[in-house]
């Protein structure tokens, strides 16, 4: 799965920048029970085809549709630059069955000590 | 849930939809033909759509004479131009009066005009909706030249006692600027009566016509300067801008076909009465607001509003989340957030925000029935939302 373009964005009132973003597929549920690994999922998982909303404080937070293809992501603005990539990396490594989790935590770690770096000073 | 479910449109606070075909038929009909703007052409076989506007506004508000109604870009334009040429006309320095209901039109300029030192600021807190006239008259001091505030609340949808506030105002000699955004259109507003000296509309919201156009009635020109100088397509010798009205605030080549929707829409208004659009609207809200009052987890944050506008939140689910979830599973369009209105909601949710419910006109019995199962939907699943997927 790839996000192939943005779609929308706006400024929001919480300080956050919003980024709808077009995807090369309809979004599986499955793809949330991926993301937990990298932060927190809540679900509604009775509206419609079920609603998700993933949250990586300081990061970002993704919220979609299952059967959707867009999802809406907020970044943090402070740190958007430093989080994007991960964001696409996030997508594009995403395949039901086989996702190398021990590489993509790898580079969680190394972006995660930039943006900590970034908001909070060194560590 | 189908695949693309149709739109219900319950976001008309923010700019009306559909628009009556006559509206979209005057548009397309002004751009058909060349411009035949008086003063600015030796044609003359096409309709005069600004005074066809301007006379049909003046109408529908009572404003006379007609020639004191102004058109700008839109209500928050109006609010800058009038805000502007107050000070322009009587000076700075002066203690000016809002109110926490007001939009981000009012507060922003004036708080821009407070924090350049031209004016000292009061923002009143408001009650059930509204701010009372006695409280506006405890806060007069006697360098108080100018209130500016709204009719109608966007976000809790009450209308302000502007008759008692105008009244407590003149008597103490200060200016009064309304905000008749949400207004305008929706309740029947009478200028004649209305103690105010000036009232801003928009073209976009109840009044049908297309965004980009709006504009103030004016009761003394005098009393405010204008700000913006430029070719009117009279008096041109004159490298001063002209005192007459309306020339003495509309500079530049007009929106002919917004204007042109503007008055279709004005016209079409009046050929149903703003009486029974109001009546249609207050039968269709009270539905909405007994319907969520049904669920336990929505709070509804004006339970008896007088504008068809109805704000609400679900108890474990961000608005903004209930206004993805209604658009994309239910096509029902809303609008979450602070609606431009900071205050009222620092106020109302301690700045969390709310979904808005909007209704037109054109809003039918069985959309407001499905925009009401929805949330109640949503609002049953909202226990559910933590855990894992």
């Amino acid at each position: 799965m790839r996000i192939l373009r943005s779609v929308r964005h706006k400024s929001c009132a919480d300080g956050t920048f919003m980024k709808e973003f077009l995807l090369s597929a309809p979004v599986p549920a499955g793809l949330f029970s991926y993301l937990e690994n990298f932060g927190e999922v809540e679900s509604l998982p009775n509206l419609g085809e079920g609603f998700y909303k993933f949250e990586k404080p300081d990061w970002f937070s993704i919220k979609g549709l299952a059967g959707d293809t867009t999802v809406e992501v907020r970044f943090k603005k402070e740190v958007m630059d430093l989080t994007v990539n991960f964001l696409y990396l996030l997508f594009s490594s995403y395949r039901e069955g086989s996702v190398d989790l021990p590489v993509l935590k790898q580079r969680e770690e190394a972006v995660g000590k930039r943006v900590r770096e970034h908001l909070y000073g060194r560590d | 849930m189908s695949e693309n479910p149709p739109i219900i449109y319950l976001n008309n606070a923010a700019t009306t939809w559909p628009k009556p075909p006559e509206v979209l038929e005057a548009a397309r009909q002004s751009l058909a033909l060349p411009v035949f703007g008086s003063g600015r052409t030796t044609g003359s076989q096409g309709e005069d759509y600004i005074t066809l506007a301007r006379e049909a506004l003046a109408g529908l508000l009572s404003a006379d004479p007609p020639e004191h109604v102004v058109f700008t870009q839109n209500a928050t334009d109006s609010l800058n131009i009038l805000i502007q040429g107050f000070l322009a006309a009587n000076g700075d320095g002066c203690h000016v009066l809002t109110t926490a209901l007001d939009h981000n039109s009012v507060l922003r300029p004036l708080h821009e005009l407070e924090r350049q030192g031209r004016i000292r600021l009061t923002v009143l807190p408001f009650e059930d909706g509204s701010v009372r006239p006695d409280a506006v008259e405890a806060a007069i001091t006697p360098d108080t030249r100018l209130m500016v505030t709204a009719h109608g609340s966007n976000v809790l949808g009450s209308v302000q006692d502007v008759a008692g506030i105008g009244e407590v105002l003149h008597d103490r000699g200060v200016y009064f600027i309304v905000d008749g955004a949400q207004t305008a259109g929706h309740i029947p507003v009478d200028l004649g009566d209305l103690p105010v000296d000036a009232y801003v509309f928009t073209g976009h919201k109840g009044l049908f016509g297309i965004p980009g156009t709006g504009g103030f009635y004016l009761r003394n020109p005098d009393s405010i300067a204008p700000v913006r100088y430029g070719g009117t397509g009279t008096d041109s010798f004159s490298l001063y801008q002209p005192r007459e009205m309306p020339e003495r605030f509309e500079t530049g080549t007009h929106n002919y076909p917004g204007l042109a929707a503007l008055a279709a829409g004005v016209n079409y208004i009046a050929s149903i009465g703003v009486n029974a659009i109001a009546e249609k609207a207050e039968r269709q809200t009270a539905f909405l607001i007994r319907e969520l009052k049904e669920e336990p987890n929505v709070t509804v944050y004006n339970e008896s509003p007088t504008l068809p506008i109805v704000s609400f939140n679900i108890r474990g689910l961000e608005n903004d989340d209930v206004g993805f979830i209604l658009a994309r599973v239910y096509g029902i369009v809303a609008r979450t957030g602070l609606h431009c209105a900071p205050l009222v909601h620092r106020a109302i949710d301690g700045g969390r925000g709310s979904v808005r419910l909007s209704l037109s006109r054109f809003t039918t019995d069985e959309e407001c029935r499905i925009a009401a199962q929805a949330i109640k939907e949503i609002a049953r699943n909202a226990d559910s939302s933590v855990g894992s997927p």
